[in-house]
């Protein structure tokens, strides 16, 4: 019954000083769905990436279906039955989806030709049995995330994997849509394959998985059954007792101590309750010509959260960029302050430039403010110094302001962007899916820093997200977003489902 | 670190092209040690070598490619620096004969300037075709190559031409316009000094000023640039795509006032297009594109003398040249996917 599919053993990984696995281990049996816990910087993604065949491990082996194996490329351990589903999709912009889905397909007996009927027809069985709808013929640049992974997913089941390896295939979902991968997943495993997941969200994880291994600083400290486990003790796990410092609680003194005076604080806190940004009928077309907003009015009040609910794909991107002041709308009036702090969903190309180190990344923000300007100069060393706050405040793990944005691990990349941004202390900051990637204590943080922000700075503060939860727990107002359109949820104290179906429930109408 | 291995990168790209270069001579049946020593010789074997030819050849390389670096670092990719170099020198020359009567030091200034005003107009229309348009800027700048290179040899036999008529040249600029020389009883001018100070001003500016962090993050994440909210990305591509114009225009008029006094055909032997080699060994880097422009400069320096002792063609040189910027490029991949 328990055989072992896949098994990872001893494997150390680095990223130039990084080590980002130190003797990792994993053991995955056929027909368990195997959770992958641990915090930002873990190693979780990169020993994925070594089952996936995309990274190769500098000591220890692989072995698959009990014999050693090198997968040299993505190719080879697809040929090994491994599927991997990234956590950063890997979609061609320019082709459709079902062009995406054909690639790396070779149909048999047709070895030149692409058979793209043959495959929409599998493609759409698929595609019910599993209930993972996609647009085949939409180009992949006009859909949204959501849209992308389910696309991810499909293209990965397309290909018949004995094991499926899903790095936070839930992040972009909507609870529904979650129990629908679930319950997929479930199925999958029954047949006798097996799956590996990242997900973020302790309960979600611990809902569907056998068993966990749990990775800390790149080694793994525990493996073990779900039923021999509970919360307490995989965070445990996964915090560490030697350094206890899972995520310390904020101080009071956050904010001032990233340059904001008491004066301040008490002057912003008479300011609350008044509007720092108002919508008036904005409407704004999408590059594809259609309505991505309709009519959208919105005001949001100094020391508030407003939280916008919704599916991705409707109109949430273009409110961001509308609200933060970087896309021109059609039609309507908008009043913003000058500077507005963002927080972009796609930390990788948005977010930061890959290529540049902490401190120009952190001065992307800030090399406007006149405080870090000299003349046509930039006072680099207080940038610098700034950076080193925010990386120590929000435990941004590198190895120093020199190190390159693109050689963090997704988590840290999210800390640095949300601790730029928060450590500005805007007047307005708009957050797109903040926590995407963070590991639940760092979404925990993430989520107090949001609310002090507004709360004790008198910040206006807009929360885009499509994690309902997310939504709930930080937001003073909730609004729904479908179609562009802009709906306020009655009272904060509505129920997940309500709100749930105010989401979807359409959703499920229009298709 | 990244230093580093940037050094890395150009020292092993210098390595593997000296080796196929001299496995190449070999296989062509000439003595690769006969061919190398007339090479340095020529170039870096005596003080004439070193300052009249291999620093005077190093000028508009060091100069151009500066103009690359700049572009580049800004993901503004000018192939068109050739042309710009030309329009440059096109507009360098008609000053110099047409004002031949100003003081010198206005003159001197006034050619310059000129040709950084030619340089710039030249890459004003694909810069405006990128920016305003979306069109993409490679094709462009090197039709504009052409357009540059013909328009000279127009000038030069049309409205320029010397005189008496002969030859496709224009007459000798006025004394008053040229550069004065830097070591007596060398050729190497002032355009040297010219050189050097862009490469500190270009170091400065793009390391510390605001506006070259701006080119920077363009150059490095147009998507981050944008969605900082805090750079005009557009104009910060316009003023760097004329700007690197404007300083490939600037070799023109340097190459014009302190080397061949006139504007003649095939007054560049494609120093606009070594200048990406030179500018991709120096990773881009500003002061180091005044140590690959003299490394190239001493290469062509000692084409000659190699063609004449060891009876290889000049031409070689320009494969070797075009075998670094394989090997640069081959060697950055390398280190992005399996180092650090």
């Amino acid at each position: 019954m328990t055989e072992v599919l896949a098994r990872l053993d001893g494997i150390i990984r680095h990223f130039g000083h990084v080590k980002a696995l130190d003797s990792a281990n994993l053991e995955i049996h056929s027909g368990e769905i195997h959770g992958i816990l641990g915090e930002n910087g873990a190693g979780k993604t990169t020993l994925l990436n070594i089952l996936g065949g995309i990274i190769h491990p500098d000591v220890g082996f692989v072995e698959v279906g009990g014999s050693r194996v090198r997968l040299q490329s993505a190719r080879a351990a697809w040929k090994m039955g491994i599927g991997l589903v990234h956590q950063h999709f890997t979609l061609v912009p320019g082709l459709s989806v079902l062009e995406n889905l054909a690639l790396g397909r070779r149909h048999r007996g047709h070895r030149w030709k692409l058979h793209l009927k043959e495959i929409r027809k599998e493609a759409s069985q698929l595609s019910e049995l599993t209930g993972l709808t996609v647009p085949f013929e939409a180009s992949i640049e006009e859909l949204g995330v959501g849209d992308r992974q389910r696309i991810e997913i499909l293209k990965a089941l397309l290909r018949d994997p004995q094991l499926l390896v899903l790095d936070e295939p839930t992040a972009v979902l909507a609870p529904a849509e979650i129990n629908q991968l679930f319950r997929l997943l479930r199925s999958l495993a029954e047949e006798g394959r097996a799956v590996v997941l990242v997900a973020h969200k302790l309960d979600e994880i611990l809902s569907i998985v056998d068993r966990v291994t749990v990775l800390r600083q790149g080694r793994t400290v525990m493996t073990a059954a779900r039923a021999d486990v509970d919360t307490a003790i995989l965070t445990d796990a996964m915090v560490g007792s030697s350094s206890g410092d899972g995520e310390a609680p904020a101080t009071p003194d956050s904010f001032s101590a990233l340059g904001q005076n008491s004066d301040g604080l008490a002057q912003n806190r008479e300011l609350s309750n008044r509007p720092v940004a108002r919508l008036k009928g904005i409407t704004v077309y999408s590059p594809q010509g259609g309505l991505a907003l309709q009519d959208v009015g919105l005001e949001v009040l100094r020391g508030e959260v407003i939280g916008v609910a919704g599916v991705e794909g409707n109109g949430q991107r273009e409110l961001a960029l509308v609200l933060s002041g970087r896309q021109e709308v059609a039609s309507g009036k908008l009043e913003i302050p000058e500077h507005v702090g963002f927080i972009p969903q796609d930390r990788t190309r948005e977010g930061l430039a890959a290529d540049f180190d902490l401190t120009e990344n952190v001065a992307l923000a800030l090399h406007r403010d006149p405080k870090f300007r000299l003349g046509p100069l930039l006072r680099w060393s207080l940038i610098e110094s700034h950076a080193t706050k925010i990386r120590s405040r929000f435990k941004v793990r590198s190895s120093g302001g020199r190190t390159l944005a693109r050689e963090l691990s997704g988590g840290n990349q999210q800390r640095l962007v949300v601790g730029r941004e928060l450590s500005q202390l805007p007047e307005l900051l708009i957050a797109e899916n903040p926590t995407r990637g963070l590991d639940f204590t760092a979404t925990a943080f993430v989520r107090e820093e949001l609310k002090r922000l507004a709360h004790d700075t008198a910040a206006g503060v807009v929360l885009i997200s499509t994690d309902l939860d997310e939504i709930l727990e930080v937001a003073d107002r909730v609004f729904v977003i479908l179609r562009g359109k802009l709906t306020p949820v009655p009272s904060v104290h509505d129920s997940r489902e309500t709100v749930g179906a105010m989401m979807l429930g359409s959703r499920l109408e229009t298709h | 670190m990244r230093r580093f291995d940037q050094l890395a990168v150009a020292v092993l790209a210098l390595l593997a092209t000296g080796i196929i270069a001299a496995g190449s001579l070999w296989l062509g049946g000439y003595d690769p040690l006969v061919a190398g020593a007339a090479m340095f010789q020529g170039s870096f074997g005596s003080g004439t070598a070193i300052f009249s030819v291999t620093m005077v050849r190093a000028v508009p390389l060091i100069v151009t490619g500066l103009a690359v670096a700049l572009a580049f670092r800004a993901g503004v990719w000018n192939i068109g620096a050739e042309g710009q170099l030309y329009a440059g020198a096109i507009a360098a020359a008609w000053v110099g004969l047409s004002w031949g009567n100003a003081p010198g030091w206005f003159l001197t200034s006034a050619t310059l300037v000129a040709a950084l005003l030619a340089g710039a107009v030249w890459a004003a229309i694909p810069a405006f075709m990128k920016v305003r348009l979306g069109i993409g800027e490679v094709i462009p700048t090197i039709l504009m190559n052409f357009v540059g290179i013909y328009l000279a040899a127009f000038v030069v036999h049309g409205p320029l031409q010397e005189t008496r008529g002969v030859f496709p040249q224009t007459d000798p600029i006025s004394d008053a316009a040229r550069l004065s020389v830097l070591v007596e009883g060398t050729r190497l001018h002032a355009g040297f000094l010219i050189a050097l100070l862009l490469g500190v001003i270009l170091w400065i500016g793009l390391r510390w000023t605001h506006f070259g962090f701006q080119a920077r993050a363009v150059g490095a994440s147009p998507e981050a640039a944008r969605v900082s909210g805090m750079i005009e990305s557009k104009r910060v591509l316009l003023v760097v795509f004329l700007s690197s114009g404007a300083i490939a225009g600037l070799a023109g008029g340097i190459e014009i006032t302190g080397v061949t006094f006139a504007l003649y055909e095939g007054l560049s032997p494609g120093w606009g297009y070594t200048a990406i080699a030179v500018a991709l060994l120096a990773g881009l880097h500003p002061a180091w594109v005044v140590f690959t422009g003299l490394l190239f400069g001493g290469l062509e320096a000692g084409a000659g003398a190699m063609q004449r002792e060891a009876g290889v063609p000049a031409a070689w040189v320009s494969a070797v040249e075009a075998l670094v910027i394989l090997f640069v490029l081959a060697g950055d991949q390398i280190r992005r996917r399996f180092g650090a």
